[in-house]
């Protein structure tokens, strides 16, 4: 049905941590208008009322300090702008007030609205034009980083909108477990970049299967030697240490960490696939980040179907119960594939952080597995290659493999 | 194609003293949510509460999360062993935990 899915065999997730679409990617709206990035039109009002607009004034470490909130609570009003009524609507207005509820510093507050110029970030804007950029990723909730990483690992948050721990809810099992489960049997890994960052998803999968977890040092060494298993989950390096072997910069772009080192890191992860003639011509890697880390992005973010879990009022921190009915904060998401045609924009769907498990799980064909209505309700960013096939919607559809794509010098 | 140039980050960029963020502190305590599962032969002795720092944090994560690793490879361990002395007919001793008054 499609030489390109024919041909794939693994699929690979990286996912960064805590910075918008437009943060990131805004600047190439100019590049290409199709690009859903900023424009001179869109504004937040700061505590003066003055219009502070988007601008490509962001510095890779040293200026989103304090941490920008990312919080449920802190979300809502980024998003609505303190509107607490039953009619609102999102209006993405409320970014530099939330920002400035954490300093009450006027001219630090406008930073919120900062973007990266396109030659700040020659790795991700390269990928995001050389291959598909989706106009429309969203985090699965307007919240902050566990619960987003959740709905990739199981497709589903189980009703959670904090960081706390949490145990999984029968029946729903993560995407790992329902590979490793299948007949024929799959094969998953996920990747973290040593044992001092480890991983986000301890109290479920670390402590009870840690079998399923590598280190980023294998992740390479296995797409060099031809081993990654048919799904790949790298998780960046979430804090700055020492080793036997010299320093380690955290990579994972978290404010305050230097974003420079997270691009380092996509540019590598791409590259060891690359250069595998074999796995390149058989992978597809999807760059993503879990969530906007309160930073401003225009877009508001959409109504989806509604969860089997319900956050009650009490626990959502602004005094109503959420019933995961509407996504979080649009985050950048690249799609890259030999076999994907040069500068495509995803327009017109709709995706969150439940399509990752939601598309494993139907291109691996792993049956009738209970799966969260939300991640039942997701789309799919590889199309299942089994009839009915859609071919509009394959991202994979070149006939003929790539041979002109980008080389990064890592 | 030329290739891109990734420019690497300032040596500066580094700073284990930072204070350390939210997504950590709830990494730590995650981890210490596992860590009380653990017996007690594998835990750390960091005292979680006084943990400020980033560097703080990584050496508290790097060790639980070795315990956990080591906690299960022991166990896998036993069960190896226990297996191969069933198949060579021995049945192996079971173990016994020595009371309060050493008998």
């Amino acid at each position: 049905m499609s030489v390109g899915l024919d041909s794939l065999k693994h699929i690979v997730v990286l996912m960064m941590e805590n910075r918008s679409f437009d943060h990131m990617l805004g600047s190439l709206k100019a590049v290409d208008p199709r690009i859903d990035g900023i424009t001179d039109e869109m504004f937040n009002l700061d505590d003066t009322g003055a219009q502070i607009k988007p601008q490509l004034l962001a510095e890779f470490q040293g200026q989103l300090d304090p941490d920008p909130d990312h919080h449920f609570p802190a979300v809502d009003l980024q998003i609505f702008n303190g509107d607490k009524s039953a009619a609102r609507v999102p209006t993405m207005k409320g970014f530099v007030k939330s920002y400035y509820n954490q300093r009450r510093d006027t001219a630090h507050s406008q930073k919120i609205m900062y973007c990266f110029k396109q030659s700040d970030l020659p790795v991700l804007t390269t990928l995001a034009l050389e291959f598909a950029v989706f106009n429309r990723w969203f985090a699965s909730i307007p919240g902050p980083t566990i619960c987003n990483r959740a709905f990739a690992h199981y497709g589903t948050s189980f009703g959670r909108v904090d960081m706390n721990p949490f145990d999984i809810i029968e029946p729903f099992k993560s995407i790992y477990t329902r590979l490793i489960s299948a007949t024929p049997k799959r094969t998953a890994k996920v990747y973290y970049y040593d044992t001092t960052s480890s991983t986000m998803e301890v109290v479920n999968l670390l402590q009870n299967q840690p079998e399923l977890f590598g280190t980023y040092k294998q992740f390479l060494e296995d797409c060099d030697n031809g081993l990654l298993p048919d799904y790949s989950f790298v998780e960046p390096n979430y804090n700055d240490h020492e080793t036997d072997e010299g320093e380690e910069l955290a990579s994972d772009q978290h404010p305050d960490h230097d974003v420079q080192a997270g691009e380092f890191l996509i540019a590598e992860v791409y590259m060891h696939i690359k250069r595998n003639p074999t796995l390149w011509q058989s992978t597809a890697l999807l760059v993503l980040y879990d969530e906007h880390g309160g930073i401003f992005d225009h877009v508001n973010p959409p109504n989806c179907v509604a969860d089997q879990f319900t956050a009650p009022a009490n626990s959502t921190g602004t005094g109503m119960e959420f019933k995961f009915d509407r996504l979080g904060v649009r985050v950048p998401a690249v799609l890259v594939s030999p076999w994907v045609p040069k500068n495509t924009v995803v327009q017109g769907r709709v995706f969150d952080h439940a399509s990752i498990p939601a598309t494993v799980t139907r291109f691996f064909q792993l049956g009738d597995v209970p799966r969260s209505p939300r991640e039942q309700g997701a789309d799919v960013f590889i199309e299942p290659n089994v009839a009915p096939f859609d071919p509009n919607r394959n991202l994979l559809s070149l006939d003929v493999m790539r041979t002109d794509c980008p080389e990064f010098g890592v | 194609m030329a290739v891109i140039a990734v420019p690497k980050p300032s040596k500066k960029s580094m700073n284990p003293d930072r204070e350390v963020n939210c997504l950590l502190r709830a990494q730590v305590e995650h981890l210490q949510h596992a860590e009380r599962r653990l017996p007690l032969r594998y835990r750390s002795e960091i005292y979680t509460h006084a943990i400020r720092t980033e560097g703080e944090a990584a050496q508290y994560i790097r060790e639980v999360t070795e315990a956990i690793h080591k906690a299960h490879a022991d166990t896998a361990k036993e069960r190896v062993k226990r297996a191969r002395a069933e198949k060579g007919g021995t049945k192996p001793k079971a173990k016994r935990k020595k009371s309060a008054r050493g008998k």
